[in-house]
C-alpha cells in the first residue's frame, strides 16, 4: 500500500499545534513516582523463581553434571540440563542452544537451571549442582582465532557440517568504483589501524522475564524485548522444538533501558519457558547485576584497517576499509553490524572509490550483539580519525577538509543511497560557528608564530590556557604547562528513515475512536524509555486536531498490537510514526466525510483542529469533534464508529547481494565538536566543551530529542574515555559498576545540542530518526581534539589516562 | 546473590558490644555502615553466624574538639559526617575533602570512618590523609583499651592490628599540631564511585618558604598505606621550589611498591605517585589545609 502523500505546501500551510512541542514524556509521572511496573515488580500467583548455572570454563567438555543434591532441596521444583530437556536452538545462525550439551565455549554458557519457590532456594540449588569439566584449548584473540591450527570454537556448523576454521561464512564485502585507480590519483594517502574493545549497554533495569503457560499450553511471555513481533516468532519456534502446541503472546513490562541489548532473544528466556512448562507454573528469571554484565551481549570489538586518499586539492579519492570482528562464541545480530558499517564507509563524505570487507570470527569470549549505533561508532572512529590524519598530510585544516568533501542534498552515494534532505554542511557550519573554530585556530597559529620568532608567546601561558598549545612545534616539552587544550570534530551518517536489513521494515497501527473523543492507538512498536509512545501521541493528536491527553497509546502486547520489526536502527519515530500518521489520516478522512454529511456542508471546507470540526465556509457550523462522533455513532441510519488500520512498509531496498540500493527512506547527519583539556602528567582527559549538531529532519518533540542527543553523547564519551569490559581469558573481571567505569552524574558533560531541521520528505512531519546518532561520532571527535592538544594520535578505545600518558611520554621522549 | 542467615545483635552500650564481640568470638562480625561487609556476606567471602551492629552506639558518632587531645572523630561517623563537619572545615578541611572523594553519595551516607580503617584495603581513601595528620586511634576490648598510631595500624591488605575477637575501634584522634597545610589528591578513573588508582596525602609545616617538616602518605601503591620517608627527608629544612617538589615526587616513587591490577599498571602508579606528590605538596604549601 502506498502511503498517502502530503505535500510540503500542505505541511507548511498549517501551523502545528502539538508536533514540535516539548511535551513531557507520557510515562514521566509513573516513573518518577515509582509506579511504573518493571519486570522486577511483576509477580504472578504461584510463580517460581528460575536461576541459571553458568560454565566456569571458557572452553571445556562437560564430563558430568550431578543435580541430585539440588533436586533434594525442599522447594526446588525442577532442575534442568540439556540432558533432560528438548534442544532449543536460537540466534542469528542458530549456533546457540538454550542449555549447553557436552561442551561449553564461553564463561556465560548455560549449563543447568532450576526453578524454586524462592530466589534464595533457587540460588542454593544452583550452588548444589556439581559439574565436572575437562578443559579444551581455547582462543580469545580474533586474529589468533583466524590462524591455521587455532582451536575450533565450533567443530560443526549448525547444519552439522565440519567447520574449517573460526571464520563465519558471512558475505560482508562491498565495493564501488575503482580503489586502485583512486589510489593512483591520490596526492596524499593516510592509513591507520584502529581498535575498539568490549563495552556493554549498562541497562539500569537488569534483564528478566516471566514465562507462563495456560492449561492449553499457550505461553504468555512477559518480556523486556525490543522486538516483540520477532521475539514472538522466536518463542513460537522454540515451542515447536519443545513439542508444545500452544500459541505465544509477548507482553512487555516497562523497560529499564535497551540500547540494543534486547534485539535478540536470550537463552534465559528459553530456559524460563522450559522451566515453566516442566513445572506447570509461571517462572521468573531476573538477572542480578553481575549477570547483566556478563550474560547479556555487548558491542562487537573491532580491529579496523583503513586507507584514505585525496588529490592535491583535498578531494577524497578513495577509501579502503577492512576489519576483523570478535564474534564471541555464538552468533547474534551483532554479526550483521558490518552491513550497517558499510553505510558510513561508503557514503560519509563524497568518495567514489570504496572498498569494505569485514570478517567475523568465533572466539571463546562472550558473544556480541547490537548496541546503539550498530557498528557505525566503531567504523566512524576509524574514518573520522583517519580523515584528520589525511587532512594534515594534505596541509588542509580539518574543518575545511570536511566542508570540501561533505555530502550534499539530492545526491546518490556509491552504495546507492538516495540522499534528498542532507544537513551535513549545516551541521558542520553550526559546530564551527558555535565553537568559533576559525578564531580558535587563528589564536593558536598566532601563538605558534610568536613561539617561532622567540617573541615569547608562551610567557603568558597559564596552567589551563584555553587555546591550547601546539605541541608539535614546541621546542622543549618541559616548558609546556601540565594542562593543555585542543579542539576536534567528527561527523556522522546514519539511517534516519528505517533500515531494511530484515525482510520487512514495516510497522502496523490500529486506531479506534470512541464517541467521547478519546483515541486508542495500537502500535506494533515499543518504548524502552526513548519516548516512542509520546511521539505517537503527538503525531496522532496533530493529525486529528486533538490534545495529546485524548490519545492513548497501547504498545507491547502481541495479542493486541500489529506487527513491527522492532525498536532498532533509529527507526521507530520514522516508521511507527508514519504508520500511526497514515492510520490517523484515514480516521481523519472518515470523520471529516461523516461531518460533511452531518453538518450538511462540503467536505473541502472542513478541518479538525483544537478539538473541533472547523467549518471554514460557515463558522456557525463549527462543532466539537465528539458531537460529530456521537451523531455518527447514534445516527438513525448507517451507524458508524471510526477505526483504521495501516501497515507502513517503507518502500526501500533490502540490503543484500552486492549491498547496493536505497535501504533507508532518509539519512541523518551530524557533527560533533569538542574541546578537551589534557593533563600531560597523568593522561587525564577533561571535556571542556561538547557541541552536538544533528540533522533531525523535524523535531517532533525537542525535549525528548535533546534527551536522545545528550544521552547518546554521554554514552559515547564514556565509550571513548572510560568504559571497558576487562576480560582475562574470557572471564569478565569487572562485572559491577564500581569497576566498570560508566560515567556518573559527576562525570557528565554538558552536551550542547544543536538541532538542524532539514525536513525529510518521507518522514512523519519531516522527522528523521535520532535514537543512535548522538553516540556515533563521539570517540573520533575526542581523539581529534586530543591530537590537537598534545600531538598524539590515539587509535585504541577507551582512551584511558594510562594510555594517553604512555603515548605522551613516548612522544616527548620522557 | 542473597544475604545468608545470621543472628543479629544491636547492643545498646559499648561495654555490651565489647562483651558480645568477646563472647561470640570468630563466628561474629562487627557491622557499621555495611558497605564493605554486606558485599562480602553476599559473595560468601565471610560467613559469620552472627552480626553485631554498632548502630545504637550514638556516642561513637560525634566529631568534637577535646582540648589537649585534638579533634576526636567517633568511629561510627559516616563519610558524609566528615564532609559536613564545621569543626573539620575549620581545622582540617583536607579531611572533609578526602571523605568527599570517597565512593559516591549513597555510600558516603552509610559508610563509616571506622569501617574504612578496619576494612584495611590498600586503596582506601581515608588512611593516607589521617596518617599524614599523625592520627592515632583507640581500640576498646571487653577489659582493655589501647591507643595505636594509625601509621602502625595496618599490617597488610585487609589486615590490621585490631583483635577481631575482642576489640572495637571507637575513635580516631587528630592531635593538635603545628602543621600549616595538608591535602589529599586521589586519582581514579571516574569522579565518583571509583576506587583510587593512586592517592597521595601530605601535611606540611612551613616557616615562610622553608619546609620545617612534612609527612607524605601514599595510598594504593603498597600493601598498606605507606609513608614516603625518603621524600620527607629530602624536603626537611629546605626552601620550597617546583624543582624541589618534583625531586620529592621522584623520591616518593621509590617508596612505593605498587601492583598491576584492573585499575592500572604498576608503572603507571609510579608515574602518578611522582606527579601527585608534587602537586599535593604545592597545594598544601600554598593553600593550607585544603
Ligand atoms: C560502590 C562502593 C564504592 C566504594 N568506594 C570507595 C572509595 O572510593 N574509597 C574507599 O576508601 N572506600 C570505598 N568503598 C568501601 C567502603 O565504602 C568504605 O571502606 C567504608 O568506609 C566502609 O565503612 P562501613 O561502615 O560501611 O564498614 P562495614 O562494611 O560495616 O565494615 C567493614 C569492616 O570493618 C569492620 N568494622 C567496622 N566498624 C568497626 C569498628 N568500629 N570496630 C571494629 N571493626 C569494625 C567490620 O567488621 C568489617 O570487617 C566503596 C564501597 C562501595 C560499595
Amino acid at each position: 500500500m502506498n502511503p498517502p502523500v502530503i505535500t510540503e505546501q500542505e505541511r507548511a500551510q498549517k501551523e502545528l499545534a502539538v508536533v514540535g512541542k516539548g511535551i513531557p514524556k507520557a510515562d514521566a509521572g509513573v516513573k518518577v513516582t515509582g509506579q511504573a511496573q518493571y519486570m522486577h515488580d511483576l509477580e504472578l500467583p504461584n510463580m517460581l523463581y528460575g536461576k541459571i548455572l553458568y560454565s566456569d570454563r571458557a572452553s571445556a567438555r562437560i564430563v558430568s553434571i550431578d543435580t541430585s543434591e539440588a533436586e533434594r532441596i525442599p522447594g526446588v521444583k525442577a532442575v534442568l540440563t540439556a540432558y533432560n530437556t528438548p534442544e532449543i536452538r536460537f540466534g542469528f545462525l542458530k549456533d546457540n542452544m538454550a542449555l549447553k550439551k557436552d561442551r561449553v565455549r564461553q564463561y556465560r554458557d548455560e549449563v543447568a537451571a532450576v526453578a524454586a519457590t524462592t530466589p534464595e532456594l533457587a540460588e542454593a540449588a544452583i550452588k548444589a549442582i556439581v559439574v565436572h569439566y575437562e578443559d579444551l584449548p581455547a582462543v580469545f584473540d580474533p586474529e589468533e582465532a583466524m590462524q591455521e591450527g587455532a582451536p575450533l570454537v565450533h567443530e560443526l556448523n549448525p547444519k552439522g557440517e565440519p567447520n574449517k576454521d573460526n571464520r563465519l561464512r558471512l558475505p560482508w564485502k562491498f565495493s564501488a568504483g575503482d580503489v586502485e585507480a583512486g589510489e593512483a590519483a591520490s596526492a596524499f594517502i593516510a592509513e591507520g589501524e584502529y581498535e575498539t574493545g568490549w563495552v556493554t549497554h549498562c541497562c539500569l533495569g537488569t534483564a528478566g522475564c516471566v514465562a507462563a503457560f495456560d492449561p492449553d499450553d499457550n505461553l504468555t511471555m512477559y518480556s523486556i524485548t525490543q522486538i516483540p513481533s520477532l521475539a514472538k516468532a522466536d518463542f513460537q519456534e522454540a515451542m515447536k522444538a519443545m513439542g508444545v502446541r500452544g500459541k505465544v503472546r509477548v507482553v512487555l513490562t516497562t523497560l529499564g533501558g535497551g540500547f540494543g541489548s534486547k534485539l535478540d532473544t536470550y537463552a534465559f528466556e528459553y530456559i524460563a519457558m522450559l522451566l515453566a512448562h516442566r513445572t506447570k507454573k509461571p517462572v521468573k528469571i531476573l538477572f542480578d547485576r553481575e549477570e547483566e554484565f556478563f550474560a547479556t551481549s555487548p558491542r562487537q570489538p573491532t580491529r579496523i584497517k583503513i586507507r584514505q586518499g585525496c588529490d592535491a586539492e583535498g578531494r577524497l579519492t578513495f577509501r579502503d576499509i577492512s576489519m576483523v570482528l570478535d564474534n564471541g562464541a555464538y552468533t547474534s545480530w551483532g554479526a550483521t553490524t558490518p552491513t550497517v558499517m558499510m553505510m558510513p564507509s561508503s557514503s560519509l563524505y563524497q568518495v567514489e572509490n570504496v572498498r569494505f570487507r569485514a570478517t567475523c570470527v568465533y572466539t571463546n569470549n562472550t558473544y556480541a550483539q547490537a548496541m546503539r549505533g550498530y557498528g557505525t561508532p566503531q567504523v566512524t572512529f576509524a574514518i573520522e580519525s583517519n580523515l584528520d590524519e589525511l587532512a594534515e598530510k594534505a596541509g588542509i585544516e580539518g574543518y575545511e577538509f570536511r566542508l570540501k568533501n561533505a555530502n550534499l542534498p539530492d545526491t546518490v552515494t556509491p552504495q546507492g543511497f538516495k540522499v534528498d534532505s542532507c544537513g551535513h554542511v549545516p551541521c558542520l557550519e553550526a559546530v564551527a560557528e558555535r565553537m568559533d573554530w576559525a578564531g580558535y585556530r587563528a589564536a593558536k597559529a598566532a601563538r605558534l608564530a610568536g613561539d617561532a620568532t622567540g617573541a615569547g608567546g608562551d610567557a603568558t601561558l597559564v596552567e589551563s590556557d584555553t587555546a591550547g598549545v601546539p605541541p608539535v612545534a614546541q621546542a622543549a616539552w618541559t616548558e609546556l604547562p601540565d594542562k593543555v587544550r585542543g579542539i576536534g570534530m567528527a561527523c556522522l551518517l546514519h539511517v534516519g528513515g528505517g533500515a531494511k536489513i530484515y525482510k520487512s521494515d514495516g510497522c502496523g497501527t490500529l486506531i479506534k475512536v470512541d464517541d467521547l473523543g478519546y483515541v486508542d492507538v495500537y502500535s506494533g512498536s515499543m518504548d524502552m524509555g526513548q519516548g516512542l509512545d509520546t511521539i505517537l501521541r503527538q503525531i496522532v493528536a496533530e493529525t486529528l486536531g486533538l490534545g495529546v491527553d485524548r490519545i492513548n497509546v497501547v504498545i507491547g502486547d502481541t495479542d493486541v498490537c500489529p506487527w513491527d520489526a522492532g525498536a532498532h536502527a533509529s527507526r521507530s519515530t520514522f516508521v511507527a510514526g508514519n504508520s500511526a500518521l497514515y492510520a490517523a489520516q484515514q480516521v481523519r478522512e472518515q470523520i471529516l466525510n461523516s461531518a460533511a454529511d452531518i453538518l450538511d456542508t462540503p467536505r473541502d471546507g472542513l478541518d479538525l483542529t483544537g478539538g473541533m470540526v472547523v467549518c471554514a465556509d460557515d463558522p456557525e457550523k463549527t462543532t466539537k469533534i465528539e458531537k460529530v462522533l456521537r451523531k455518527a455513532h447514534f445516527a438513525s441510519a448507517g451507524n458508524t464508529m471510526f477505526m483504521a488500520a495501516y501497515f507502513y512498509e517503507p518502500p526501500t531496498d533490502l540490503l543484500a547481494g552486492d549491498f547496493k540500493g536505497n535501504y533507508s527512506m532518509a539519512y541523518a547527519w551530524g557533527c560533533h565538536g569538542v574541546e578537551v583539556e589534557v593533563d600531560r602528567r597523568t593522561g587525564q582527559i577533561d571535556i571542556v566543551r561538547y557541541i552536538a549538531a544533528h540533522d533531525v529532519g523535524k523535531a517532533i518533540n525537542p525535549l525528548l530529542l535533546r534527551g536522545q542527543i545528550l544521552g547518546g553523547g554521554l554514552q559515547g564519551i564514556g565509550w571513548a574515555l572510560a568504559e571497558e569490559m576487562i576480560f582475562d581469558e574470557g572471564k569478565l573481571l569487572n562485572p559491577n559498576f564500581r569497576d566498570y567505569k560508566m560515567l556518573t552524574a559527576l562525570d557528565s558533560v554538558d552536551v550542547e545540542p544543536i538541532l538542524v531541521e532539514d525536513p525529510a520528505a518521507a518522514g512523519p512531519y519531516g522527522a528523521k530518526g535520532i535514537g543512535e546518532p548522538g553516540l556515533v561520532p563521539t570517540a573520533p571527535a575526542i581523539a581529534n581534539a586530543i591530537y590537537d592538544a598534545v600531538g598524539i594520535r590515539l587509535r585504541k578505545l577507551p582512551m584511558k589516562p594510562e594510555m594517553v600518558l604512555a603515548a605522551i611520554m613516548e612522544a616527548e621522549g620522557r | 546473590m542473597f544475604l545468608p542467615d545470621f543472628d543479629y545483635h544491636a547492643p545498646e552500650t559499648l561495654a555490651e558490644a565489647c562483651d558480645l564481640v568477646r563472647d561470640l568470638g570468630p563466628s561474629a562480625k562487627v557491622l557499621a555502615g555495611g558497605t564493605d561487609l554486606l558485599i562480602k556476606l553476599k559473595h560468601g567471602l565471610v560467613t559469620p553466624t552472627a552480626v553485631i551492629s554498632l548502630k545504637a552506639l550514638d556516642e561513637l558518632k560525634t566529631i568534637t574538639h577535646v582540648p589537649g587531645r585534638g579533634v576526636v572523630i567517633g568511629a561510627r561517623a559516616t563519610h558524609n559526617d566528615l564532609v559536613n563537619s564545621p569543626l573539620l572545615h575549620e581545622r582540617f578541611l583536607s579531611v572533609s575533602e578526602a571523605a568527599h572523594k570517597l565512593a559516591n553519595n549513597q555510600v558516603r551516607n552509610r559508610g563509616t570512618v571506622g569501617g574504612n580503617l578496619v576494612n584495611a584495603i590498600p586503596s582506601a581513601d581515608l588512611p593516607p590523609i589521617l596518617i599524614a595528620l599523625d592520627a592515632w586511634i583507640t581500640l576498646v576490648g571487653s577489659n582493655t583499651s589501647r591507643t595505636v598510631p594509625l601509621h602502625s595500624f595496618f599490617t597488610g591488605p585487609s589486615c590490621c592490628v585490631i583483635d577481631p575477637v575482642d576489640e572495637i575501634l571507637t575513635e580516631i584522634v587528630l592531635p593538635d599540631q603545628q602543621t600549616t597545610g595538608s591535602t589529599y589528591l586521589k586519582f581514579a578513573l571516574r569522579r565518583s564511585g571509583a576506587l583510587s588508582v593512586t592517592g597521595v596525602a601530605v601535611a606540611v609545616t612551613m616557616d615562610g618558604d622553608t619546609i620545617v617538616d612534612s609527612r607524605i602518605c601514599l595510598g594504593a601503591v603498597f600493601p598498606v598505606p605507606v609513608r614516603a620517608n625518603d621524600a620527607e627527608d629530602l624536603l626537611r629544612g629546605k626552601t620550597w621550589s617546583d624543582e624541589l617538589l618534583a625531586e620529592a615526587g621522584e623520591a616518593a616513587s621509590c617508596c612505593a611498591l605498587p601492583i598491576t591490577d584492573i585499575r592500572g599498571t604498576a608503572e603507571y602508579r609510579l608515574d602518578l605517585v611522582r606527579v601527585l606528590t608534587k602537586r599535593a605538596l604545592k597545594r598544601a604549601i600554598t593553600e593550607g589545609h585544603v
